[in-house]
Formats: C-alpha cells, sequence, structure tokens
C-alpha cells in the first residue's frame, strides 16, 4: 500500500507564459504593497489588485464561460496561485469566492443563484466569506446550531458564527446552518448564500493578535433570508461542506504563508553564508521543494476527479507544520533585532506573530491527523 | 505506469521477497541472473534501457523487501560505465562511496570510482579493503586503491548524488515497509482492553508516520523525473536526500515507540527496516552534508532566484512529458 501515489502534474499550454503574466501583473501593482501586506498573501487585500486578475482572466480559471469563467484547467489556476503567493500578492479579497464559493455555486447552486455571483466573482468585485464556525462549534462543526426556519415569506435565521475571514469586506456568506428543528450532528443541515447587507445580519470586528482586523462575528438577529437563498438541498448540508473543504486543503496556501521570509533571509544572507546559515536555507529549501511535489500531485489528482482526501490533510499538516517552523528556524538561526526597520526583522516579526493561526484556519494538526488516521482504517 | 515497467516491477517483488533471507552468497546470483545492474545501461549496448523512474520501482521494492545483497550499487556502477564508454566487465561491480567506502566491498569483483572528473575500473586484486559494516551490518569496506586501474575516461558524473538518489529510493520502500509493521501491530496488539490502534495518540502519531513515509514517496518521485528530464538534477537530489533524511530522523522513532519492546528484538522484522535507514541517512551524505551543498546553491540564486529556478526546472519537466 503506498501511501501517497504520485500523479504527475502536467497542465495543457505554454505555462511559462502564464507565470510571466502573473509575475508582469504584479510587478505593476507592487510599488503600493507594504512588506507586511506581502506575507501571508492570501489573507491580504487590494480590490484593485484583484480586479486586475479578474481582467487579465487570472479569477474563476477553471469556470463555464457562461458565468464569466474561462473554462482553462485546475492545474493552470493552480500555476497562478502559487505565484501569487510566492511573489507576495495581496489576493485575499478575492481568495475564498474562487477557490470555493464559485466552485460550490457552480456545483450545487440554482441558476438564479450562479447569474447573481459568478459574473461578479470572476471580475474580482464580488466576494465571499466562509460561515461555518460558531462559538460552539470548532473543530466540532456538527454541533453548528445557528438555525434558519422555513416561512411563507423566506428563511428566519437566528445565531451566531465567529472567525469568519473577511466578513466585513464581504458580499455574502456562504453559510451553514440547521434547518431541521431539534436534528442533531450533521443530519438537518443545509447551506445559505447570505447577503451581508440584509437587515438583521451584523458584521463585528474581532482584533486578531496582529493588531489586524481580519476575522469578524456575525449576529442573525432574526434575519428574513430570501429562499431562493438556499444552495443544493435542504437537509444536504453536510456533505456539501465536505465538497467545499476538499477543495481547500491541499492548495500551495498551506505551505507558502511565510515564503517571503525565506525570500528576505535569502537577501540578507547574501551568496556566501556561513555554514550554520547554509544548511537552515538548505533545510528549508528541501522542505518547500517536497512540499510543491505534495501539492502539485494532489492537485493533479483533484483535476483528474479523484478524491483525495487523505492526500490533502497530508499536505495541508506537513504545509502548515513548514511555514510555521519557517519564523522560528529563522528566529532561532540569525541574530535578528527585532526592533530593527530592515525586511528581514519586520517579516520575521510579523510571521512570528502571525503564523499560530497557520494550522487554526482550515483544521487543526489533531482534526487533519483524525482524518488521516481514518483513510488509514484506524478509526 | 508503463507495461514494461510493470513486468520490472513484478519480477523484482517476486525475486525480492524470496531473497529476503538470503545471505550474499545465496541472493548475488539470483540477481545478476535477472540483470538488474544493467537497468540503465541502453540497449544496443546489451543493457535493460530502462530510465531512473524503473530503477526508483527497483529499490523502491529492494527497500521493501530489505534485500541483504547489493541491488543499488551495481546499477549505479554499470550506468557509470556506460556513460564514460568503459566496456562492462562480467561479475559483481559496486562503486566507491565518497570516503572511498565500498558498500559489499569484500564480495566485489570490480570497483568504479569516479574522482577527479574520471571514472575508474579497479579489479578486486588492485583493491586493498579494510572491512566494516553499517548499522545494518551490511559490508561497507574501506578501499584503497594498490594498482592502476583497467580503465579510466572523463567522467562528469556526481557519484554521491547519484547514490543519495538510491538511497532515497530504498529509504521510500523501508519506511512503507516499518509502516506496514506498525499499521499491522497496531491493529492487533490490545491494551487496556483494545487495540492499540483505538487509542487517538497512537492514530495521531500513526498520521504523523504516514506523512513523512508520503513526503519520501513524492521527493523519491520528483527526483527521478528530474533525472530523466532535466541535463543535470543536483537540486532535486539535494532536496530530496536532505527530505529523506529528515522523514527517517522523524519517522523511526514513531515505527519504534509504537511497537513496544517487540520492535527491539532481532528477531522482529522491523529492524531490517529502521537499521537501514540509519545507515543511509549517513551514506552518500548527511543532512549537514546536503543542507549546506544545497544551501550554498539557493544563496548564489538569490531570494527571488529561488523561485524562479525552481519553477523553471520543473515547467521543463511538464515540456519533456
Ligand atoms: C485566522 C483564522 C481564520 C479563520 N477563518 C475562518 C473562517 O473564515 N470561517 C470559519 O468558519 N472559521 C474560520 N476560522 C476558524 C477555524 O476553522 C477554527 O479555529 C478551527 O476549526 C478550530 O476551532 P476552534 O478555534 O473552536 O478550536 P477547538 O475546536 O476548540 O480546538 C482547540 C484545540 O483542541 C483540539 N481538539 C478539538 N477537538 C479535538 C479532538 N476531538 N481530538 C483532539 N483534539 C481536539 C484542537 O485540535 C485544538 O488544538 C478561522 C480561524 C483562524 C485562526
Amino acid at each position: 500500500m503506498q501511501i501517497f501515489p504520485i500523479r504527475p502534474f502536467n497542465p495543457p499550454g505554454d505555462i511559462p507564459a502564464l507565470r510571466q503574466q502573473v509575475r508582469d501583473l504584479v510587478a505593476r501593482h507592487e510599488s503600493r504593497w507594504q512588506l507586511e501586506t506581502r506575507a501571508n498573501p492570501w489573507f491580504s487585500f487590494d480590490a484593485e489588485f484583484s480586479k486586475a486578475l479578474g481582467a487579465a482572466g487570472l479569477l474563476a480559471m477553471n469556470w463555464p464561460k457562461a458565468y464569466g469563467g474561462h473554462e482553462r484547467t485546475m492545474l493552470e489556476r493552480y500555476v497562478v496561485l502559487e505565484e501569487l503567493l510566492a511573489l507576495g500578492a495581496p489576493a485575499g479579497l478575492h481568495w475564498i469566492a474562487d477557490r470555493q464559493t464559485g466552485p460550490l455555486l457552480i456545483r450545487y447552486g440554482t441558476e438564479a443563484q450562479k447569474r447573481k455571483y459568478l459574473p461578479g466573482m470572476a471580475r474580482g468585485e464580488i466576494y465571499a466569506c466562509i460561515g461555518l464556525s460558531e462559538p460552539n462549534a470548532g473543530s466540532d462543526l456538527a454541533s453548528v446550531r445557528t438555525s434558519a426556519r422555513r416561512t411563507p415569506e423566506g428563511w428566519r435565521v437566528n445565531g451566531q458564527k465567529v472567525w469568519t475571514s473577511g466578513a466585513h469586506r464581504s458580499h455574502a456568506a456562504l453559510t451553514l446552518v440547521r434547518t431541521e428543528e431539534g436534528s442533531e450532528r450533521h443530519a438537518g443541515l443545509s447551506q445559505l448564500m447570505i447577503d451581508l447587507d440584509t437587515p438583521g445580519v451584523t458584521v463585528r470586528p474581532i482584533v486578531d493578535m496582529t493588531g489586524s482586523h481580519h476575522f469578524n462575528e456575525i449576529f442573525f438577529d432574526d434575519a428574513l433570508i430570501p429562499l431562493d437563498a438556499l444552495v443544493g438541498t435542504e437537509g444536504n448540508g453536510w456533505k456539501q461542506v465536505t465538497a467545499e473543504l476538499a477543495l481547500e486543503r491541499s492548495g500551495p496556501e498551506r505551505y507558502l504563508s511565510s515564503h517571503m521570509l525565506l525570500v528576505a533571509l535569502i537577501d540578507a544572507i547574501g551568496p556566501d553564508p556561513e555554514p550554520g546559515i547554509a544548511q537552515l536555507i538548505g533545510r528549508l529549501t528541501a522542505e518547500l521543494w517536497t512540499l510543491r511535489q505534495m501539492s502539485m500531485s494532489t492537485a493533479a489528482k483533484l483535476d483528474a476527479g479523484e478524491d483525495p482526501v487523505v492526500e490533502a490533510a497530508i499536505v495541508k499538516d506537513l504545509g502548515n507544520a513548514y511555514e510555521q517552523a519557517l519564523p522560528r528556524l529563522v528566529q532561532a538561526a540569525v541574530d535578528a533585532d527585532l526592533a530593527a526597520k530592515s525586511d528581514l526583522s519586520r517579516l520575521l516579526v510579523w510571521l512570528l506573530v502571525q503564523s499560530p493561526s497557520y494550522s487554526l484556519r482550515g483544521g487543526t494538526p489533531e482534526v487533519l491527523r483524525g482524518i488521516i488516521a481514518k483513510g488509514l482504517g484506524l478509526r | 505506469m508503463s507495461d514494461n515497467r510493470q513486468l520490472l516491477a513484478d519480477m523484482a517483488e517476486g525475486l525480492f521477497a524470496e531473497l529476503s533471507d538470503a545471505d550474499f552468497a545465496g541472493a548475488w546470483p539470483r540477481l545478476a541472473e535477472a540483470g538488474f545492474s544493467t537497468l540503465l545501461v541502453p540497449e544496443e549496448k546489451g543493457g535493460f534501457g530502462g530510465d531512473w523512474v524503473d530503477v526508483l520501482a527497483v529499490l523502491r521494492l529492494a527497500g521493501r523487501n530489505a534485500v541483504p545483497a547489493p541491488v543499488a550499487e551495481p546499477i549505479l556502477a554499470h550506468y557509470l560505465l556506460a556513460r564514460a564508454g568503459i566496456d562492462a566487465p562480467e561479475g559483481f561491480v559496486s562503486i566507491a562511496a565518497p570516503g572511498r567506502r565500498v558498500p559489499w566491498g569484500r564480495h566485489a569483483d570490480w570497483v568504479v570510482s569516479v574522482e577527479d572528473g574520471k571514472a575508474s575500473l579497479h579489479a578486486a586484486d588492485a583493491c586493498m579493503f579494510v572491512e566494516g559494516v553499517n548499522p545494518a551490518g551490511e559490508p561497507l569496506d574501506a578501499v584503497s586503491f594498490t594498482g592502476a586501474p583497467i580503465a579510466s575516461a572523463p567522467c562528469d558524473h556526481d557519484l554521491a548524488a547519484l547514490g543519495a538518489f538510491a538511497r532515497v529510493a530504498q529509504a521510500s520502500g523501508a519506511l512503507e515497509a516499518a509502516f506496514a509493521l506498525a499499521i499491522e501491530h497496531v491493529n492487533t496488539r490490545h491494551q487496556f482492553g483494545r487495540a492499540l490502534a483505538k487509542f487517538q495518540a497512537v492514530q495521531q502519531a500513526m498520521a504523523e508516520f504516514s506523512e513523512e513515509a508520503a513526503a519520501v514517496d513524492a521527493a523519491a518521485a520528483g527526483c527521478a523525473a528530474a533525472l530523466d528530464g532535466l541535463d543535470e538534477a543536483g537540486f532535486e537530489i539535494a532536496s530530496a536526500k536532505l527530505r529523506t533524511n529528515l522523514a527517517i530522523d522523524r519517522a523511526t522513532p514513531i515505527a519504534h515507540r509504537v511497537h513496544g519492546a517487540i520492535g527491539f528484538t532481532m528477531e522482529y522484522a522491523l529492524n531490517r527496516y529502521t537499521r537501514r535507514l540509519m545507515s543511509w541517512r549517513s551514506e552518500f551524505g548527511n543532512d549537514a552534508f546536503w543542507a549546506e551543498r544545497l544551501g550554498r546553491q539557493v544563496a548564489a540564486l538569490g531570494g527571488k532566484g529561488l523561485w524562479l529556478e525552481m519553477t523553471a526546472r520543473s515547467d521543463r519537466l511538464i515540456d519533456a512529458a
């Protein structure tokens, strides 16, 4: 039993030219980006850049043309994503819509929902967020309690979501709710695409420990949500969410979040490093290269219609561990003045404080290893 | 997998499984007869005409079966001879690894060395061996050459790198075998009234183990593809060997931990894999060796250059596919 059979990554078309297109676009915008904006780039926002990507045909790349997409492959999209991350381009505003909300609507949404959201998402103008976690439902997502009751006028939604990344900049939240009163666990859940400007829906900021306003709470106070906001089938929410999560686990964003610090380290050290630092750079490179092989192979499996649940969990767990260890390893090896204004110091400080979140967003190591153990038949 | 490669793998699997309890004298003639040695020698030179992906398939199986005889060394030796245009002799040809250590040297009829840009073929009677063994108990003999080589020719291959690839391939198989033993063990051994596998701490440890084995599989495959598709694969080999060494560091303790005392016995099979993994971590470059070499290469590329180089290299492999 080979745990991780490899599938070669063979996207069609002129891939070097595609990379160059992204690199040129980044070069045209990068002068306005702060260093901190470029670290952890899929959590940083720049609406102008998101729109520029849309205009260049670099969003919604594998969506149908009828909804503003470009009918290219997931693998070409993968190349664009890894370039954006490696170059430190703030791509956070559209990231969720492009990665999971759009694809979920394509798969489960009604025609009206597709028309309403997808073209704007493809232009980089409509943004979405993920309404899963609640105060009492984190790792144990099946214990969500936010309820939606069907009435003739619409869904009456009550409850609260929390840790919702980018809700304050998003137009809609794909929200997991309990549509069957008294249901437990995986049963009776559904997904609603809730416009965040609906009366009775309140988004409140939560300041994270970097001092940023990135995530939020969303409160639903008897909010009336149109009946046709139901995405997919009533009661099928758990299955749909599981499919959604599979899209988000194995991407390049699971190991490149600290890449800008590696770039800064190499530049700060120069072409003739002392052995200890050379070894650190070598070790980080070896892990980076291997993770990229694993992530590309998993992308190729997704593209081929396989369902690599275990592989995706492996990539995320190993990738998070790498991108999280990177700032700590740099801190241990380089005598950096943390109060200095050098690129290396600023990035190091920012990522030291930012990186604990990497292994929380999208599922913790314990949850991922639980998924792997299940795949191995141990539970 | 191509049909040919499947046939090759089936043959290797069958033979290696039979040889797992043999000694050198019993195993070598069977290996020689099967013809693995010429895997990388072109067909027109009488070889199998395979590629590095074939080598990976065979060496992975050799590692998985803990074959107690040289499989990798003659493949590399015959490859180097063919590349250098030196006629290959009959018999067992080994290689002089860095530090002039020859795996299975005392049994070798010939030894190939690569030094100062030249590949040389030495007859055993011009070699003086001081016997040694690796942690797995396999011969790893120090050689000094007491006479002139039979033949020498220019050769720009890096034997340390090719050997490192071989150890990566073998390690991927050995990790899988150790992992399979551990899975079997935690599913059957009961403590506190249930199978070990039912304890969350054990599940999490096994998941970590699987991640490390997965990383080595990915590294080995990426490396074989680079050896086949690029002019030189120094970057990929350094990355793969170093990542493999890290995986050995992380995974072998888990293998032993979940086994308890039974895994520490000579009789139980686990040590066949873990002692070899311990050996291979040092052979053809330990962590520090490859980390420093790779780190210097990357430092010369510059911060952005690392990404540009890494993607340019893998994009060339798309074209090659
Ligand atoms: C920066 C950031 C952005 C986020 N963005 C979003 C978002 O956009 N939308 C959204 O819905 N959520 C978001 N989240 C929430 C994220 O999904 C949760 O934080 C995560 O699922 C963990 O849940 P929790 O925080 O409640 O921790 P808990 O579930 O309480 O876990 C705490 C600890 O207990 C461990 N634990 C829990 N259960 C078990 C178990 N059965 N066995 C062993 N260990 C266990 C966990 O592994 C963890 O170590 C975000 C989080 C962060 C940090």
